[in-house]
C-alpha cells in the first residue's frame, strides 16, 4: 500500500511539469499576446518591442519555459502581467479561497439533500414516489444556472428584500444563500440518480438477501450493508468535487459579483496574463491528482476487498 | 473489525472537513479584522467631527461600483480605470478641471520662453506628499526620469514625455538623466521641448507626468500603500472587493468634502445595487431607459445627463485591401447607411449620428463638416464609378467585429442589411475574441472592422487626427496614406497661432472624411446617469478628471 502511494507521488512532478510545458507553449504560440492587450487600440510595436525585452518576453520560449520552472518550483509563480506589480500568488490565493468556499457550501447543499434522498427513493423503487422525485431532480438540473440566478435574486432580493443582490461576505453572510443554492440544486440530481443506482444494485446483491435472512434488523442492513457499499463510486465523484472546488464558477461569479477564481481566469485569458493562467492551471493539475490519489486509497479504506500492489 | 475501518473512514472525512474549516476561518478571521478596523476608524472619525465643525460632509462616504485597476502606478497606468483612481491619489504640475481647463496643481504658475520651447514651472510652497514631507523639483526631476526609465516599462513614456528633450534617449536606456529638465532651484523646474509643441501642457495632466516619493517607490509592493500628492489617501485595497480612499486633511489646494469615497470592486447587477441603496451612483442602459425617464418612477428625480464623452464609433477600412483600396467604393458603402433611423430607432437615441471625425464640444470641432450624408441614390452612383461596379466581381467581404458574445450589435447588423437592400452587397461578420483581434488589427490583417470606438486621451484635434490618420502612425489601422493630409498634420504639430493650427486640422479632416477611411458612425448621445439625491456636486465629464474633492454629501 505504502509502496503504492510512494510510487504514485514520484510521479507528479512530471505530470505536473508537462501540463506546464503544454500550457505554456499553447501561450506563446496561441493568437494574441499580453503586450497588445496592455497597449489596446494604442500599440505602438518601438514601445511593445522594449516592454518585451523588459519583461523576457523576447527570449526563445525554451529559455522562458526553463526560467519559469525554476522559480515556479521555489514557489514564486512571478509577477502578473495585467495587474503590473503584482504576484501572482497575492492576487490568486484570496480568490482561491473565496470559490471553494462558494463550491464547498454548494457540494455539502448536494449531498446532503441527494445522498439520503437517492438511498430512500431506492428502496421505494416500483412506487410513484421514484419516478416522481426523480423527475423533480432532473427537472432542476436541466435549468441553466443563468436562469435559476435571476429568478432568485427576484425573488430573494427585488421582491422580499431578503438578501442583498450581489457581492461577497463569506460563508457565514447572507450573501452566500442565492450563489450556493443556484450551485447546489442542480448537482442533487447527480448525486441522487447514481446514489439510487448503486443502492439499486446493492440491493440486489446475494449478499443482502443472506443478511435480511439472518433476520437483522432493517437499519442495520441498510446502514452497515447497502450504504457502505453503494457509496464507493460517490467517492469518486466527490473527490474530484474537491478538486473542482478550486476552479470557481465562472457564470455564478460573474453575475453575482463574488471575486471568485473562476471569473478571474477567465478574465486573465482574455487578457494574456501568462504567469497567472500558468499558476491556476498547475494548482488545478495537481488538486486533480492528488484527488485522484486520494479516491484510490479511500476505496480500500471503504471496501477492503479492493487492495493495491 | 467494523468500528476500527469506520474509525479510519471517519478519520478521513473529520480531517478533510477540518482541513477546509481551518481554511475558511483563517480568512474568514481576516475579514473581520479588516471590518473591525474600520469600525475603529469610523469611531475615531466621528470624534474628530465633533472638534472640526467646517468640513461639511464630515464622516461622509460616497459609494460607488467599480473595477480593479490594472495598476496603481501612475508612471505604468495606461488606461481610464487606473486612472480614475490615481488621479485622486496622485497629482502632478499641472491638472485639468471639471471644465477640461489645465489648471495650475502643485505648479502654482509657469512661464513660456517666447519661442515656446522652455517652459519654467513654480512649485507651491505648501505642497506635500500624503506622510508631509515637502514637494521639491528635486522629486519631479526624479519622477520623470523614473517614468522614462526603461525599467519602469512604461508604454506612455513615449507619448506624453517624447516632446521633453532628452526623454528618448532614457527610454532607449542611452542614458538615465534626461537632459531637458533643470533644476534651477528647490521650488523652480525648467521644461526644455524638442519644438513648440501647444499640447505640451495638456499631456502633463496625465499620470505619466506625476510626481511620486522615491522613498515610497523603494519599498515593495509600494502601489499598496503609496505615499501620493492628491485629495485622497488610499486607504485599504481588496483586490476584487473594495477599495476605500480616505481624504487628505492637508492637501495643499481645498481638501475634499466627503470623508470617505467606497469603490466596490466585487462587480453586480448595478440598477439593483442603485435600487437597492449599495451604490449612489450608475448609468441606465437601454434596458431600464423606459422606467427611469417615466416622470411617474421614484428613479425619475435623481436622473442626470451626462456630458458628450469625446469619443467616436466607427467602421474601419483597411484601404490597402480591395475591395476597400476604391475610395468610390468606400463612399458609396457610407451613403448607404441610414444614420438617422439607426439612432432613434435601434438604438433609443443614445448616440448621435457621426458624420465627421472630430465629437461636438472637442477642441476644432468644426460644424459645417458635412461628411457623406444618407443619399440611396449617391450610393449607387457611387458603386458605379468604382472598379467594383459589377458587384459579382466582388471579393469576399468580411467584417470582423471584436467580442465573444455572438453578435456584432443591432446597429451593425442593420447597416450590413442596408448595404444589401441598397447595393446588393453581401457582407459576412466575423468575431474575434479581443486579444487576436487587437493583434490582426495591429497586422493590418483584418479587411475592415467595427466595435471600436476612439476615445480621446486630452482634448486636441491631434489625439483624434494625427494619431489616426497620419501615415507613419502604428495607430493608423487603415493603412491610410495621403501626403496632404501628412502635410497638413505635421504643420499643425508646431503651428503656434491657434486658429491656424485648427484651420490646418478642419483642412485635414476634410479630406479624411471625403476619403472614407473610416465611416463616422456615432458619437455618444445623451448618456443618462443615476445620482442618488444626497450626493451634491458630483461632476460628470468626458474625460478622467480628479472630482471627488469636490463632491458633498447631505443627508
Amino acid at each position: 500500500m505504502w509502496k503504492y502511494i510512494v510510487g504514485r507521488l514520484v510521479w507528479i512532478p512530471f505530470l505536473l511539469i508537462a501540463v506546464a510545458f503544454i500550457t505554456f507553449i499553447l501561450g506563446r504560440f496561441g493568437p494574441g499576446d499580453p503586450v497588445e492587450v496592455m497597449m489596446g487600440t494604442k500599440y505602438d510595436p518601438v514601445v511593445a518591442e522594449r516592454i518585451r525585452s523588459e519583461m523576457g518576453l523576447d527570449k526563445p520560449v525554451m529559455v522562458q519555459f526553463y526560467k519559469y520552472i525554476q522559480s515556479a518550483s521555489k514557489g514564486d509563480f512571478g509577477e502578473s502581467f495585467r495587474f503590473r506589480g503584482r504576484s501572482v500568488s497575492s492576487l490568486i490565493a484570496p480568490k482561491i479561497i473565496v470559490s471553494a468556499k462558494l463550491s464547498l457550501v454548494a457540494l455539502l447543499i448536494s449531498i446532503s439533500i441527494g445522498l439520503p434522498l437517492g438511498f430512500y427513493i431506492a428502496h421505494k423503487q416500483g412506487t410513484w414516489i421514484d419516478p416522481l422525485i426523480v423527475s423533480f431532480s432532473v427537472f432542476f438540473m436541466s435549468i441553466p444556472i443563468m436562469i435559476t440566478i435571476p429568478f432568485l435574486l427576484w425573488i430573494g432580493c427585488l421582491k422580499t428584500n431578503l438578501v442583498p443582490c450581489s457581492g461577497w461576505g463569506g460563508i457565514f453572510d447572507s450573501r452566500i444563500i442565492i450563489p450556493a443554492l443556484a450551485m447546489g440544486i442542480p448537482g442533487v440530481a447527480g448525486m441522487l440518480r447514481i446514489m439510487r443506482a448503486t443502492t439499486l444494485d446493492v440491493l440486489g446483491q446475494d449478499y443482502i438477501r443472506t443478511a435480511q435472512s439472518k433476520g437483522l434488523h432493517f437499519f442495520t442492513v441498510s446502514t452497515r450493508h447497502v450504504f457502505r457499499n453503494s457509496i464507493i463510486p460517490i467517492v469518486t465523484i466527490l473527490a474530484f468535487s474537491l478538486a473542482g472546488l478550486l476552479g470557481g464558477a465562472f457564470i455564478t461569479e460573474t453575475i453575482m459579483g463574488i471575486p471568485g477564481i473562476g471569473r478571474f481566469s477567465v478574465e486573465s485569458i482574455f487578457n494574456r496574463d501568462y504567469p497567472v493562467i500558468m499558476a491556476i492551471t498547475l494548482i488545478g493539475a495537481t488538486a486533480f491528482v492528488i484527488a485522484n490519489l486520494m479516491a484510490d486509497i479511500s476505496y480500500s479504506i471503504i471496501d477492503p476487498r479492493i487492495r493495491y500492489k | 473489525m467494523w468500528i476500527c475501518k469506520n474509525k479510519l473512514l471517519f478519520k478521513v472525512i473529520f480531517s478533510s472537513l477540518l482541513l477546509i474549516f481551518l481554511i475558511s476561518c483563517s480568512s474568514d478571521s481576516g475579514e473581520k479584522n479588516v471590518d473591525q478596523f474600520t469600525n475603529t476608524s469610523e469611531k475615531v472619525l466621528s470624534e474628530k467631527k465633533n472638534n472640526n465643525n467646517n468640513i461639511v460632509s464630515a464622516g461622509k462616504q460616497l459609494n460607488v461600483l467599480y473595477s480593479d485597476p490594472p495598476t496603481l502606478d501612475p508612471h505604468r497606468a495606461q488606461d481610464s480605470t487606473s486612472a480614475g483612481i490615481i488621479l485622486e491619489i496622485y497629482s502632478g504640475l499641472v491638472s485639468l478641471d471639471t471644465n477640461l481647463q489645465i489648471i495650475p496643481d502643485i505648479a502654482e504658475s509657469w512661464a513660456i520662453s517666447n519661442d515656446g520651447m522652455k517652459y519654467t514651472f513654480k512649485i507651491r510652497d505648501n505642497a506635500k506628499f500624503h506622510n508631509g514631507k515637502k514637494i521639491t523639483s528635486e522629486d519631479f526631476i526624479w519622477s520623470f526620469n523614473r517614468a522614462a526609465n526603461p525599467a519602469t516599462t512604461s508604454i506612455t513614456a513615449e507619448d506624453y514625455l517624447g516632446d521633453i528633450v532628452g526623454v528618448q534617449d532614457v527610454i532607449d536606456g542611452k542614458t538615465d538623466k534626461i537632459s531637458g529638465i533643470k533644476l534651477i532651484d528647490e521650488l523652480t523646474l525648467e521644461i526644455n521641448i524638442d519644438s513648440p509643441k501647444a499640447y505640451f501642457l495638456a499631456k502633463l495632466t496625465y499620470p505619466v507626468s506625476f510626481v511620486l516619493d522615491s522613498e515610497n517607490v523603494k519599498n515593495k509592493n509600494w502601489t499598496d500603500s503609496p505615499n501620493g500628492s492628491g485629495p485622497f489617501m488610499l486607504d485599504e485595497y481588496l483586490i476584487g472587493e473594495k477599495l476605500l480612499l480616505k481624504r487628505n486633511p492637508d492637501w495643499y489646494r481645498e481638501p475634499a468634502k466627503i470623508e470617505y469615497v467606497s469603490m466596490n470592486l466585487a462587480g453586480g447587477q448595478a440598477m439593483a445595487m442603485y435600487e437597492n441603496g449599495e451604490i449612489d451612483l450608475t448609468g441606465v442602459g437601454m434596458a431600464d431607459l423606459e422606467r427611469v425617464l417615466d416622470p411617474s418612477s421614484d428613479l425619475n428625480k435623481d436622473v442626470v445627463i451626462a456630458p458628450l464623452s469625446f469619443s467616436q464609433y466607427y467602421i474601419g477600412f483597411n484601404v490597402q485591401k480591395p475591395p476597400f483600396d476604391d475610395k468610390y467604393f468606400r463612399q458609396a458603402l457610407a451613403h448607404a447607411i441610414n444614420k438617422e433611423l439607426i439612432a432613434t430607432e435601434v438604438l433609443s437615441g443614445m448616440v448621435k449620428p457621426a458624420y465627421g471625425i472630430l465629437p461636438p464640444g472637442f477642441p476644432g470641432y468644426d460644424k459645417t463638416i458635412d461628411g457623406l450624408k444618407f443619399n440611396e441614390q449617391l450610393a449607387k452612383d457611387m458603386l458605379a464609378k468604382s472598379k467594383y461596379s459589377n458587384i459579382n466581381d466582388l471579393p469576399r467581404i468580411i467584417l470582423s467585429v471584436p467580442g465573444t458574445g455572438g453578435s456584432a450589435g443591432l446597429d451593425i447588423e442593420v447597416i450590413i442589411e442596408m448595404w444589401k437592400q441598397t447595393l446588393g452587397i453581401e457582407v459576412e461578420i466575423q468575431q474575434v475574441e479581443w486579444a487576436t483581434f487587437l493583434q490582426m488589427l495591429n497586422k493590418q490583417e483584418l479587411q475592415f472592422f467595427s466595435g471600436l470606438g476612439w476615445i480621446a486621451d486630452y482634448p486636441d484635434p491631434e489625439n483624434f487626427l494625427d494619431i489616426n490618420f497620419h501615415s507613419t502612425k502604428s495607430t493608423n489601422h487603415n493603412g491610410y496614406k495621403n501626403e496632404e493630409v501628412d502635410k497638413l498634420l505635421e504643420s499643425a504639430r508646431i503651428e503656434q497661432d491657434l486658429n491656424n493650427r485648427m484651420q490646418m486640422y478642419n483642412n485635414a479632416e476634410r479630406i479624411i472624411v471625403d476619403e472614407a477611411p473610416w465611416i463616422p458612425l456615432w458619437f455618444p448621445g445623451d448618456r443618462y446617469v443615476l445620482i442618488n439625491q444626497r450626493v451634491k456636486n458630483y461632476k460628470l465629464t468626458p474625460m478622467s478628471v480628479p472630482k471627488y474633492s469636490l463632491v458633498e454629501i447631505v443627508d
